[in-house]
């Protein structure tokens, strides 16, 4: 029966028939292509998963990848290639004394979900919140010396702060401790945003879904009161091999994405069709650091010998692609306190090191490095092998995976941190001289202070910049910091590196200066 | 059977039980801090010294482990301190993921592999059998990472056949399946080298068994004796084979969870153990431990059904 049922569906078919279902087959495929191409929805990669629902538990730039989709501030970045902030929900904002910031905020900005107007509560609860010792805060401290939010009305108020503290401006305000939330769904929801989905948001899209560990769907916020966003829905989608994401964005499942390194210059050579590539350079810095307080570098003159044996452009070249730049110190180009150039060239000198260690009378030097298992640090420990063979150092190198790394320096965990003798770090960086500071006075020896760089006149410096609202003495005092840092031998700057971007001509972008996207400000190209 | 299956269960929990013991000992003796690694460097003493206290980590090795026990029997899984949820969140919205990866990768080593594997046989010394054998071995020693990113390269940038990213959309059977085709075809072809090698080698064995002759002599038709007669006993050691190997396309799910970016366990795993996120880790290896042993279990009870010799021995 079935045979026959076939034969006759077969049989009857002519060729302008079968000709026909194949082009309405084709068509009918190719429809989801089609509605994807119409630009309606944009595919954002996100290299790690932001997993964080509130603000208190935010850790770093993923989650402000997120809330900068959905939540707003007194002051956000503006997209473009100089760090500067821009009005967002605050109408006015001054710095009205030293100590206090006075805001008023536009009217009429609406919370989703039928939660009314944004109001100066909402402001003094969403930053006080991160002030309760209770709530365990993990952006604490980017908020300094901030105390409270006085409401001085239903639109304004003065924020206090119990002493100077000028990054209020380029990190509390514009960053996670300055995102917004709704004070009245918040509490309703018991105090804490514990739900993918919050209870209301501001910003120009609002979530729809959480795919644990894959991607967090958004779409248009209907109640957003600025601007209407270009795009129906965007997926910020979890990738997190950099080859992966290229790919994914090759064939089209991605629209932006952040690549690594080793693709630039081959993008350059061979730009993709249909894509766009920006290189924006990065704050991160990376360095090798030395164990100052290990009996094997006492003497100054064996510290600066291993400085002047590491070749900056050859680490460069190899682990770098030669698409970065050497860097001066930890402040990067474009913030107040930049150094224009390092004591110490970025170039080997080997026989000043090996003069160093003659006089130092020592013959030849057997040291250890610890690097973490990327192949960018690795490399740069294998090229820093090769050339320090040159002035007579024997480098061994011990490679760790990011959980034993990143303890290697810290006390709480055992007594490596003392034997500690020479680590290739990169540090992670906001737009503000002291959050690359904070890591190198006393106080931080046996947390993030590896090195154990101890310096009366650098703490003194770091504490003294925090309150200085002059950006023409900050820029001097953070310049000072870092010429300490290179004096005491026990740093060597290699580069803030890049970040890269590719993303498809439908889409512009908005990115702040160090390449990284602010996605609430895409658009349709 | 019924005291051989009831054996073997045994046999699983006890494995299970030592497994996580011996993994629990293993991660908590390991340098790196979870503090440190989980909160980040801007975290207060204070709250490192809270989040410690949180985890138990100040307690005797002992007590942790017996602490770990004693919430599993109760049915909880402990809370994920870096995302302040239920680890069981995570483990089983990962686990379904995971789980069709593998049967996925199983579904492909199994038809290739025994299809290839019967050829094989079936021409034996041949040069189409020599071809296959090459390809079997090719099939064995190309890594689960490279075939993934050339399948992505050719299937998904070239062909535009498939997808690069994500599962699939949630309710959509043949999105998922679709999603599901690349990364379990990644996985499950070191597999089709195996299982072909194993069917041919048992085939050949088969083929010389004194009923095969017996039925030859009854003027069966050669397709009728190797597909119905010889296949069906020369795949039983490809289904052991297949219980067993589910470790390692475990292993091999890490790797292609993180290339074609899925949600699943094993790259649960990897990211926790990076973040020395303990109770994730524990969670998720329970899991995934409690997976392989129920496969290997399921393949030594099928082996058992379909040869009564097993459960003899």
């Amino acid at each position: 029966m079935n045979d026959l049922k076939s034969t006759s569906i077969f049989t009857n078919l002519t060729r302008r028939q079968l000709l026909a279902g194949s082009a309405a087959l084709s068509a009918a495929t190719m429809f989801p292509i089609a509605a994807w191409a119409d630009g309606s929805r944009l595919n954002v990669r996100a290299y790690l998963e932001p997993d964080d629902y509130d603000p208190l538990d935010a850790s770093g730039f993923l989650e402000e990848l997120l809330y900068g989709c959905i939540y707003r501030k007194l002051i956000q970045y503006v997209p473009g290639e100089e760090w500067n902030w821009q009005l967002d929900l605050a109408e006015t904002i001054e710095q009205t004394s030293p100590t206090t910031i006075a805001f008023t905020l536009k009217e009429g900005q609406m919370w989703s979900d039928g939660f009314g107007e944004i109001t100066a509560e909402d402001v003094k609860f969403s930053m006080d919140r991160h002030m309760v010792e209770e709530n365990n805060s993990r952006i604490k401290p980017d908020l300094g010396t901030f105390t409270h939010v006085e409401v001085t009305g239903r639109h304004s108020g003065i924020i206090h702060m119990e002493r100077p503290f000028a990054p209020i401006w380029t990190i509390a305000l514009p960053y996670l401790a300055g995102t917004i939330i709704c004070k009245e769904a918040v509490e309703a929801a018991g105090g804490k945003i514990t739900t993918a989905i919050p209870p209301a948001v501001s910003g120009p899209y609002r979530v729809v879904e959480h795919r644990l560990g894959e991607r967090w769907v958004l779409e248009r916020n209907p109640d957003f009161s600025g601007e209407a966003a270009d795009f129906e829905r965007v997926d910020l989608i979890v990738v997190v091999d950099d080859s992966a994401a290229e790919i994914a964005k090759e064939a089209g499942d991605v629209d932006f994405t952040s690549i690594g390194a080793g693709s630039v210059q081959r993008l350059r050579d061979n730009p993709p069709a249909g894509a766009q590539m920006t290189v924006h350079p990065a704050l991160f810095y990376h360095w090798v650091g030395l164990n100052m307080q290990n009996p094997k570098f006492e003497d100054i003159r064996v510290r600066q010998a291993i400085m002047h044996a590491i070749d900056v452009p050859s680490i460069m070249q190899a682990a770098f692609f030669d698409v970065a730049e050497p860097s001066t110190g930890i402040i990067a180009p474009g913030l107040i306190g930049h150094r224009p150039e390092t004591q110490i060239p970025p170039q080997a000198d080997f026989a000043r090191a090996r003069e160093l260690l003659d006089e130092a009378g020592i013959d030849r030097l057997e040291i250890n490095i610890d690097v973490l298992n990327n192949v960018t640090h690795t490399t740069t420990a294998q090229v820093m092998q090769a050339m320090m063979a040159q002035a007579g150092i024997d480098l061994n190198i011990s490679v760790h995976e990011s959980g034993s790394f990143w303890s290697l320096g810290v006390a709480s965990d055992g007594d490596r941190w003392k034997d500690l003798e020479l680590t290739i770090k990169r540090f992670s960086m906001t737009p503000d001289p002291y959050y690359a500071t904070a890591w190198f006075v006393s106080d931080q020896i046996g947390d993030w202070n590896w090195e154990q760089f101890s310096n009366e006149e650098f703490d003194r410096l770091h504490d003294e910049a925090l309150s200085e609202t002059d950006p023409a003495i900050r820029d001097e005092m953070y310049r000072r910091m870092q010429d300490l840092m290179e004096e005491s031998g026990a740093y060597r700057f290699l580069t803030h590196g890049v970040t890269a971007n590719l993303f498809a001509d439908s889409v512009a972008p908005a990115t702040r200066p160090d390449g990284q996207p602010l996605v609430q400000f895409f658009r349709r190209a | 059977m019924l005291q051989y299956a009831f054996q073997r269960v045994l046999l699983a929990l006890a494995i299970i039980v030592v497994a996580i013991s011996a993994l629990f000992t293993i991660m908590i003796t390991l340098p790196g801090d979870p503090t440190t690694v989980l909160l980040g460097p801007r975290a207060t003493p204070e709250l490192r010294a809270e989040f410690r206290a949180n985890m138990g980590l100040d307690d005797p090795l002992l007590v942790q482990i017996a602490n770990f026990w004693g919430r599993i029997l109760s049915g909880d899984m402990g809370t994920d301190y870096n995302r302040n949820r239920p680890v069981a969140e995570a483990v089983f919205s990962a686990l379904p993921h995971t789980m069709a990866l593998v049967f996925g990768a199983i579904v492909w080593s199994a038809t290739l592999g025994i299809m290839l594997g019967a050829f094989s046989a079936d021409n034996r010394n041949s040069w189409l059998d020599r071809v296959s054998g090459i390809l079997s071995v090719g099939f064995i020693a190309a890594p689960s990472f490279v075939v993934a990113l050339y399948s992505l390269l050719l299937f998904s940038v070239t062909l535009r056949w498939f997808p690069t990213i994500g599962a699939g959309e949630p309710g959509d059977l043949g999105s998922r399946l679709y999603h599901l085709a690349l990364p379990s075809f990644a996985i499950g072809l070191a597999w089709v080298g195996y299982v072909a090698r194993i069917v041919r080698a048992s085939m050949l064995e088969t083929l010389g068994e004194n009923y095969i002759r017996t039925a030859r002599a009854f003027g069966l038709t050669r397709r009728k004796v190797i597909y119905n007669y010889a296949l069906r006993v020369a795949i039983l050691p490809a289904v052991q084979v297949l219980g067993v190997g589910i470790g390692g396309m475990l292993s091999s799910a890490v790797f292609a969870e993180i290339v074609f970016s899925r949600p699943g366990i094993g790259s649960l795993i990897y990211d926790s153990v990076s973040g020395r996120n303990y109770p994730v880790v524990m969670g998720s290896m329970l899991v995934a431990i409690g997976f392989f042993v129920t496969c290997a279990l399921i393949a030594d009870l099928v082996n058992a059904a379909l040869d009564p010799r097993q459960r003899v021995k």
